[in-house]
C-alpha cells in the first residue's frame, strides 16, 4: 500500500485525529481504504469494455515530439523521485483510453463552444457538472493510472474528477482563462460529491447591510432606567450558572458533532482534483478554485482543500513545493516563484505568465517564437477537437433529471422542455434532516405560455404562491392562494406600472377585500372594503354569486398627503359606512400637531332618506372638531362635499363590483391556464421547434 | 339701452345687494339656519350682479376669497373697487359702459376676463394679468388694428374675441391679428387653422421678425440680469457680496481725487498694481471662506432640523395611537350608554367614560412634556453649535480684515516715503517740469501732501472697517435669529398642541354629557 510509505504525514495527521498507536491505526486505514474501494464498485461503469477503435491515431500511437516529450517527462519523475523521496509520485504521464502513455498537459484540448454562456466560468462549470455524472477514484488516496480524453469523457457522459477537472480546464482555457488543473488532497465531503452537510445556495440568505448609522450630532441621550445592582448580579449569576450547565451540554454535542468528519480515517490522504483560476485574465482580480464536482466557486483559502500536489495546463506542468499541513491557505500562485513552485519547461513558463492582455501583444508572440525555438515546444494536444452539439447543450442531464442533496433540502433538475408544465427545477426543503416532513417545495418553471416562473408551496398552511413574469395579459405579477375557489383568501399582486389605476396589490377573502395602490395622483394608497353576509334567501333559491353579491358594509381609504393643501383641508382617512348612512373624514396633520381633525356626517334621523335631497343640520347630522379649518364650519362648504362624498360612494360601489368581478376573472383565466399549459419554443431554436411539432403531431395521430 | 337706463334707477353696490346674492346661490334643501349661518363672506366664492343696474362697485372688499365675479349688464362706466379681490379667476364685466382699461393690475390670477359690448377704444394697463387665458374685448370702440400687438405681452392669452369693433372691417384683419398672436387657438369663436396661422406668419414676416428679434434681447437681458441678482442674493446670505475680484479695493480709490493724480509719480503706479494684487488675494479668501462657512452654516441648521422633525413624527405616531385606541373604546361605550339609557347602569358607564377621559388626558400631556423636554435639550445643543460657529467665523473674519489693514498700513507708508523724497527733490530742484502741473501744485506745501495722504490713508481705513462691521453684523444677526426662531417655533407649537388638548378632552367630556341630556328627552 502507498499509504505505507507516507508514514510520517499519516502520523501527523493522525495525532491530532485519534490517539491509536501507529500500527493499529494502519490496520484500520487499510481496512477503511479496502471498504471504500468495494462500495465504490457499485458505480462502476466498465470502462474497459468502450469501443476505442474508432478513435483517430493521435489517440493510439504517439508523435516523435510527444516521445520526446514523454522522455523529458520521464526524466523529470525520476529527478523529483529522488531529490523528494518522501513525496508521492507526480500525476504526470498516465495512460490514456487506448492505453498510451500521454503527457497529462497535452490531454487539456482549449476550446470555446458556441453558447454564450459558455463564455463564463460560471456556464462552464454548470455544464460540466451538469452533463457528467461523477464516479469515484478507484483508491480514494492515490490518482488513478489513466487519464481519459474530454471527448471519451463527453461521449459516455461520465468521469472521475480528474475527468472533470481536465474537461472543465479545457473550457476555461479555450474561453481564456488563465486555468489550471490542480491535483491535491480534499475533504471527504468535496470529494465524493456529499453536500448533505452544506446549506443549499438556494436557500442562502443575502448578507444582511448593516443600517448606515445617522451621523446627525443632534440626538437624545435618554438616561438608562435605573437597575437595581444586587438583582443584576443575581441575574448575571444565574446565567452563569445555566452557561455552565449549557457548555457542558453544548461540549458534548460539539464532540458528537465534530467527531464525524475526524471519523474519516483518511482525511488528508483523499485524492482530489480541481480547477485553479489566476488573476491577470478575463478581468478576474482573485485566484479562485472550482470544485468541477458542484460547479462551485471557492475562495484559495478554503479549508475543504487540504493539499496540492501539482498543478497544468495545456502549456507546462508545476509541482507545488510548499508546505501544505495547514491546507492550501497560506499557498502561494505566483507561478515564476521558482521556490514554491518547481517548473517542468522554465523557459515556457514566463510566456504563460506574461500577460496576454497586454496591448503590445505582438511583441509577445514575437517573444515567444524566439525563445520557444531554443526551448522545447510543447506539442499539440493529441485529443481531437471538443464538440457538443445544441441538443446535448440543452439536455445535459444523462439520466433525464438531476438530483443533488443538501442539508435539509432536495434540489431536482430537469432540461428544459422534459416536462409537460415546463418544469424545470423544484427544491424541497425538509424539517428534518432524513427528508421525511416537507417545510416548503420551490418549483422553476421554464418558457410557459402563461410566464409562470416559479411556484412556492408551503406545505404546513398549503399556500400557494405562483410568481409571474412580465408581460402577462392579466398584467400579473404574483398570486398566492390555497385553492382556486373564489373567496378563499387571495392575494394577487401586478405590474402596477402597466395599469392605469395604479394597483399594485389586492388582497381578498369572504369578508374583506384590500387594494393597495401606488404613485395615484389623488394620493390614495390604500383602499379596504368590509362585506356582509350574503342574503340567505337567495342563496337558498339557487342563485349563484354573481346575481347575489356580497353586501358592501363599509368602505375605507387612506390617502398620503397631498403637499400641496394645507394639512387640515387634506384627507387622510375617509370611511363611508355604507349601511349605517355615514361618513366620515379624517385629515391629516402638520408636522408639529397631534390631535387630527375629523368631519363625520351622520344618518339623519327621524327624517327619510332621499337620494336627491341631502338634510343638513349643525344639531345632529354634521360632527366637527372645533378646531377644525374655517371651511368645516361653512355648512355651504360642508353642503358641497357632502354631495361630492355622495357621488363618490356611488362611484366605489360601482368599483368594488367592477374589482370582484376582476377577481373572479383572474380566477377563471388562471385555472384554464392550468388545467393546459401551454410551453412556447424559441423562434431561434430550430431544433427544438421542429421536436415540439414532431410531438404534437405524434400526439394528434 | 338709454331707454332702460331712464326708467331705472342706477344703483351702487351696497352690503344689502350683496347679502341678497349670496342667498340667492344657496341650495335649498340647505336648513333655513344653515343658510343664514353659510352667509360668512369670507368663504363666498361666487357672485353674480347682474342686471342690477349698477353705476358703481363698491363694497366688494371684504369678499376676499372671491374667485367668480359677474358684474355683467349694468351701467357700469369705470372699472375700480376691485383691487382686493386678488383671487379673482373669473370677471365679467359685459355689457356696460366701461371707457378704459383700468384698476385691474392687481387681479394677477385672473384667466378669464369679459369686455364685451363697452366703450373702449384702447387696449391697456393689461402687464400684470400673464395668467389671463380668455379675453373678449368685442363689440367695443377699438379703431386701430396695431394696438392688438399690445396683447403680445400677454403669454397665457389663447382665445381672443375682437369681433364687432371698427377696424375687424379693414382688410386682412384676421390673418394681422394671427401673425402677431401666433400663439393664439380661438380667434372670434373660431379654430385658427394652421394653414392660416402660416399664411399670417407669411404676410407679416417683415414686421413681426424685428419683434421677435427685440423680443428675445429683453428677454437675454433679463435673463441675465436675473442670473446676476441671485448670485448676488446668494453672496448677500453668505454675507460676501461684492468680495469676490477686486471691488472693494475699487471702492476704497473712489472719489479719491488726490490719490489717482499721485499715482503719476514714479514708482507709485506699480506700488499701487502689487498693493491691489495682495488686497484682491485677501479678499479672494474672504470670499472663498464665507461661502464656505455659509455653506457649513445651512448644514448645520438642516441638521438640527432634521432631528426635530424626526422626533415630532414619532411623537405624532405615538399621540395618533394613543387616540385612536381611544376613540375605538369610547365610541363603544357612548353606543352603550345611548342603549342603556339613564339608571345605575348608565351611571358607571358614565363614571368609567369620565375616568377613560381624565386617562387620555394624563397620557397625551405626559407625551407631550416628554417631547418638549427632549426638545428642549436639542434646543440647547443648537444653540451652543450656533454660537460656536458664530464665534470662529468672526474670529477668523477679523484675522483677514487686519491683514488687510496691515496692508493699507505698509501701502501708506511706502507712498509717504516717495512722497516724501519726491518733496526733497522739488525742494532741491523747484524748476523740475518732470511732473504735470495739478501734480506739482499739491507739492508746494509739505504739510498739505502729507495731510492729504493721511486722510485718504485714513477714509481707506475706514472703509474697510465698515466692510468688516457689516460682517459681523450680518453673523451677529444670523446667530440671534436662527437660535430665537429655533426656540420661538418649539414654544409656539408646545402652547399650541396644549391648547389643544385641552379643547379635545373639553369636547369629549361635553359629548359624554350630551348623551346624558339626550336620553332622558327621547
Amino acid at each position: 500500500m502507498e499509504a505505507l510509505e507516507e508514514r510520517e504525514e499519516v502520523e501527523e495527521t493522525a495525532e491530532d485525529a485519534m490517539s491509536l498507536n501507529s500500527s493499529d491505526f494502519l490496520d484500520e486505514l487499510s481496512k477503511a481504504v479496502e471498504e471504500t474501494s468495494v462500495t465504490s464498485a457499485e458505480y462502476d461503469f466498465d470502462w474497459s469494455s468502450i469501443d476505442t477503435s474508432h478513435l483517430p491515431s493521435s489517440y493510439k500511437t504517439n508523435s516523435r515530439q510527444e516521445k520526446e516529450l514523454l522522455q523529458l517527462a520521464d526524466h523529470f519523475f525520476q529527478q523529483y523521485s529522488h531529490l523528494c523521496p518522501d513525496r508521492k509520485p507526480l500525476f504526470i504521464h498516465p495512460l490514456n483510453e487506448c492505453g498510451v502513455q500521454k503527457f497529462v498537459s497535452t490531454t487539456v484540448k482549449p476550446t470555446l463552444l458556441p453558447f454564450p454562456d459558455l463564455y463564463y466560468w460560471s456556464g462552464c462549470a454548470s455544464f460540466v457538472c451538469d452533463y457528467l455524472i461523477m464516479e469515484p477514484l478507484k483508491c480514494p488516496i492515490t490518482p488513478p493510472s489513466s487519464l481519459y480524453s474530454p471527448t471519451t469523457i463527453l461521449k459516455y457522459q461520465r468521469g472521475n474528477c480528474f475527468d472533470f477537472a481536465v474537461l472543465l480546464c479545457s473550457l476555461l482555457t479555450g474561453a481564456g482563462y488563465d486555468a489550471y488543473c490542480v491535483h491535491g488532497y480534499a475533504t471527504l465531503e468535496m470529494c465524493s460529491l456529499d453536500q448533505t452537510h452544506e446549506l443549499c445556495p438556494l436557500l442562502r440568505k443575502p448578507p444582511e447591510v448593516p443600517e448606515e448609522e445617522d451621523p446627525n450630532k443632534y440626538r437624545i441621550k435618554y438616561p438608562l432606567d435605573p437597575q437595581s445592582k444586587f438583582e443584576l448580579q443575581q441575574k448575571a449569576k444565574k446565567e452563569e450558572e445555566t452557561e455552565s450547565a449549557q457548555e457542558e451540554e453544548r461540549e458534548e454535542e460539539v464532540v458528537m458533532e465534530v467527531g464525524m468528519p475526524k471519523q474519516d480515517p483518511l482525511h488528508g490522504l483523499r485524492v482530489h482534483a480541481w480547477v485553479l483560476v489566476l488573476p491577470g485574465k478575463r478581468k478576474v482580480t482573485e485566484a479562485f478554485f472550482i470544485n468541477p464536482f458542484t460547479g462551485n466557486h471557492h475562495s484559495t483559502t478554503d479549508e475543504c482543500f487540504l493539499g496540492i500536489e501539482s498543478i497544468w495546463n495545456h502549456r507546462n506542468y508545476w509541482v507545488n513545493m510548499q508546505d501544505c499541513r495547514k491546507g492550501c491557505k497560506d499557498l502561494s500562485f505566483d507561478l515564476s516563484d521558482s521556490i514554491c513552485w518547481e517548473i517542468m519547461f522554465p523557459k515556457s513558463n514566463e510566456i504563460s505568465q506574461s500577460p496576454t492582455e497586454s496591448p503590445n501583444k505582438d511583441t509577445d508572440d514575437m517573444k515567444e517564437k524566439g525563445e520557444i525555438d531554443m526551448n522545447f515546444e510543447m506539442p499539440l494536444s493529441w485529443v481531437t477537437q471538443i464538440r457538443i452539439s445544441r441538443r446535448e447543450y440543452e439536455n445535459p442531464f444523462s439520466q433525464g433529471k438531476k438530483v443533488i442533496l443538501y442539508d435539509k433540502a432536495k434540489l431536482e433538475k430537469w432540461a428544459a422542455y422534459t416536462n409537460e408544465d415546463g418544469l424545470v427545477e423544484r427544491l424541497t426543503v425538509y424539517a428534518d434532516s432524513d427528508c421525511t416532513e416537507e417545510l416548503e417545495v420551490k418549483e422553476w418553471f421554464k418558457h410557459r405560455e402563461d410566464l409562470l416562473y416559479m411556484r412556492e408551496v408551503n406545505k404546513q398552511t398549503q399556500l400557494t404562491t405562483d410568481h409571474f413574469r412580465r408581460g402577462h395579459p392579466l398584467l400579473l405579477k404574483a398570486h398566492s392562494y390555497t385553492s382556486l375557489e373564489p373567496e378563499t383568501g387571495h392575494t394577487v399582486e401586478f405590474y402596477h406600472t402597466a395599469r392605469a389605476d395604479g394597483l399594485w396589490k389586492r388582497s381578498e377573502n369572504a369578508a374583506e377585500m384590500t387594494e393597495y395602490f401606488v404613485g395615484r395622483e389623488d394620493f390614495l394608497h390604500t383602499r379596504h372594503i368590509e362585506f356582509g353576509e350574503r342574503d340567505k334567501e337567495m342563496e337558498n333559491a339557487g342563485i349563484t354569486a354573481d346575481a347575489n353579491p356580497r353586501p358592501i358594509v363599509q368602505i375605507k381609504e387612506h390617502f398620503h398627503r397631498n403637499p400641496e393643501k394645507p394639512a387640515d383641508e387634506d384627507i387622510e382617512e375617509r370611511i363611508f359606512m355604507v349601511i349605517d348612512d355615514t361618513i366620515q373624514l379624517t385629515y391629516h396633520l402638520e408636522l408639529h400637531d397631534i390631535i387630527a381633525s375629523k368631519v363625520v356626517f351622520c344618518r339623519v334621523v327621524g327624517r327619510e332618506k332621499r337620494e336627491d335631497e341631502i338634510f343638513l343640520s349643525r344639531e345632529n347630522t354634521v360632527k366637527y372638531e372645533p378646531w377644525s379649518s374655517e371651511k368645516h364650519k361653512n355648512m355651504l362648504y360642508l353642503y358641497d362635499l357632502l354631495w361630492e362624498l355622495r357621488a363618490e360612494q356611488k362611484k366605489l360601489k360601482h368599483h368594488v363590483r367592477a374589482s370582484e368581478a376582476e377577481m373572479l376573472n383572474i380566477l377563471m383565466v388562471r385555472e384554464d391556464e392550468e388545467a393546459n399549459v401551454k410551453l412556447s419554443a424559441s423562434m431561434y431554436s430550430c431544433a427544438k421547434r421542429g421536436q415540439r411539432q414532431e410531438a404534437t403531431v405524434g400526439k394528434l395521430h | 339701452m338709454s331707454q332702460f337706463l331712464n326708467n331705472i334707477e342706477p344703483n351702487i353696490i351696497d352690503d344689502e345687494m350683496v347679502q341678497k346674492a349670496i342667498e340667492e346661490k344657496c341650495p335649498e334643501d340647505l336648513g333655513d339656519l344653515a343658510r343664514r349661518e353659510s352667509t360668512n363672506w369670507k368663504f363666498v366664492t361666487e357672485l353674480q350682479l347682474s342686471f342690477k343696474s349698477i353705476l358703481q362697485i363698491d363694497n366688494l372688499w371684504p369678499l376676499e376669497n372671491l374667485t367668480k365675479l359677474q358684474l355683467d349688464n349694468n351701467v357700469i362706466e369705470k372699472i375700480e373697487g376691485l383691487q382686493s379681490l386678488v383671487h379673482l379667476v373669473w370677471l365679467d364685466l359685459s355689457f356696460n359702459s366701461i371707457e378704459v382699461i383700468e384698476g385691474l393690475d392687481t387681479l394677477v390670477k385672473l384667466q378669464d376676463l369679459s369686455l364685451y359690448s363697452n366703450r373702449i377704444s384702447k387696449i391697456e394697463h393689461m402687464d400684470t394679468l400673464q395668467e389671463l387665458q380668455i379675453f373678449s374685448i368685442g363689440k367695443n370702440n377699438l379703431t386701430i388694428l396695431e394696438d392688438v400687438v399690445y396683447l403680445r405681452r400677454l403669454k397665457s392669452l389663447r382665445t381672443l374675441n375682437l369681433s364687432g369693433n371698427p377696424f375687424c372691417n379693414e382688410e386682412h384683419y384676421t390673418l394681422f391679428v394671427v401673425a402677431f398672436l401666433p400663439s393664439l387657438v380661438y380667434l372670434d369663436f373660431k379654430l385658427v387653422r394652421d394653414s392660416t396661422r402660416k399664411a399670417a406668419a407669411l404676410k407679416y414676416q417683415d414686421l413681426t421678425k424685428p419683434l421677435e428679434q427685440e423680443e428675445a434681447q429683453v428677454l437675454a437681458l433679463q435673463e441675465t440680469e436675473e442670473a446676476k441678482q441671485k448670485e448676488l442674493e446668494y453672496h448677500q446670505t453668505a454675507f460676501v457680496e461684492y468680495l469676490n475680484g477686486s471691488l472693494l479695493f475699487d471702492s476704497l480709490y473712489e472719489e479719491d481725487r488726490e490719490a489717482a493724480k499721485l499715482a503719476s509719480l514714479p514708482g507709485v503706479e506699480d506700488l499701487l498694481q502689487a498693493y491691489k494684487k495682495e488686497f484682491v488675494s485677501v479678499c479672494e479668501n474672504l470670499y472663498n471662506y464665507g461661502l464656505e462657512e455659509y455653506e457649513k452654516r445651512e448644514a448645520e441648521v438642516s441638521k438640527f432640523y432634521k432631528r426635530v422633525h424626526e422626533i415630532l413624527a414619532v411623537n405624532q405616531e405615538e399621540s395618533k395611537r394613543i387616540i385612536s385606541d381611544f376613540e375605538s373604546r369610547n365610541q363603544r361605550r357612548l353606543d352603550e350608554l345611548y342603549q342603556a339609557g339613564s339608571g345605575n347602569l348608565a351611571e358607571s358607564e358614565r363614571a368609567q367614560g369620565k375616568e377613560n377621559i381624565r386617562q387620555l388626558w394624563d397620557a397625551l400631556m405626559t407625551l407631550e412634556a416628554l417631547v418638549s423636554n427632549d426638545l428642549e435639550e436639542l434646543l440647547q445643543d443648537f444653540k451652543r453649535s450656533i454660537d460656536v460657529i458664530a464665534s470662529t467665523f468672526t474670529e477668523n473674519i477679523q484675522g483677514m480684515f487686519n491683514q488687510c489693514r496691515d496692508l493699507e498700513n505698509e501701502h501708506h507708508e511706502k507712498l509717504m516715503r516717495i512722497v516724501i523724497a519726491t518733496q526733497e527733490k522739488l525742494d532741491l530742484d523747484p524748476f523740475d517740469e518732470s511732473l504735470p502741473d495739478d501734480v506739482q501744485r499739491l507739492f508746494e506745501d509739505k504739510n498739505t501732501i502729507v495731510n492729504i495722504i493721511n486722510t485718504s490713508h485714513s477714509i481707506r481705513l475706514r472703509k474697510i472697517d465698515k466692510r468688516e462691521s457689516d460682517m459681523l453684523c450680518n453673523i451677529y444677526q444670523w446667530q440671534i435669529s436662527e437660535t430665537e426662531k429655533a426656540f420661538q417655533t418649539e414654544s409656539d407649537r408646545n402652547r399650541a398642541c396644549i391648547g389643544k388638548i385641552l379643547c379635545f378632552i373639553n369636547t369629549l367630556q361635553k359629548e359624554l354629557d350630551n348623551t346624558m341630556i339626550l336620553k332622558p328627552r327621547e
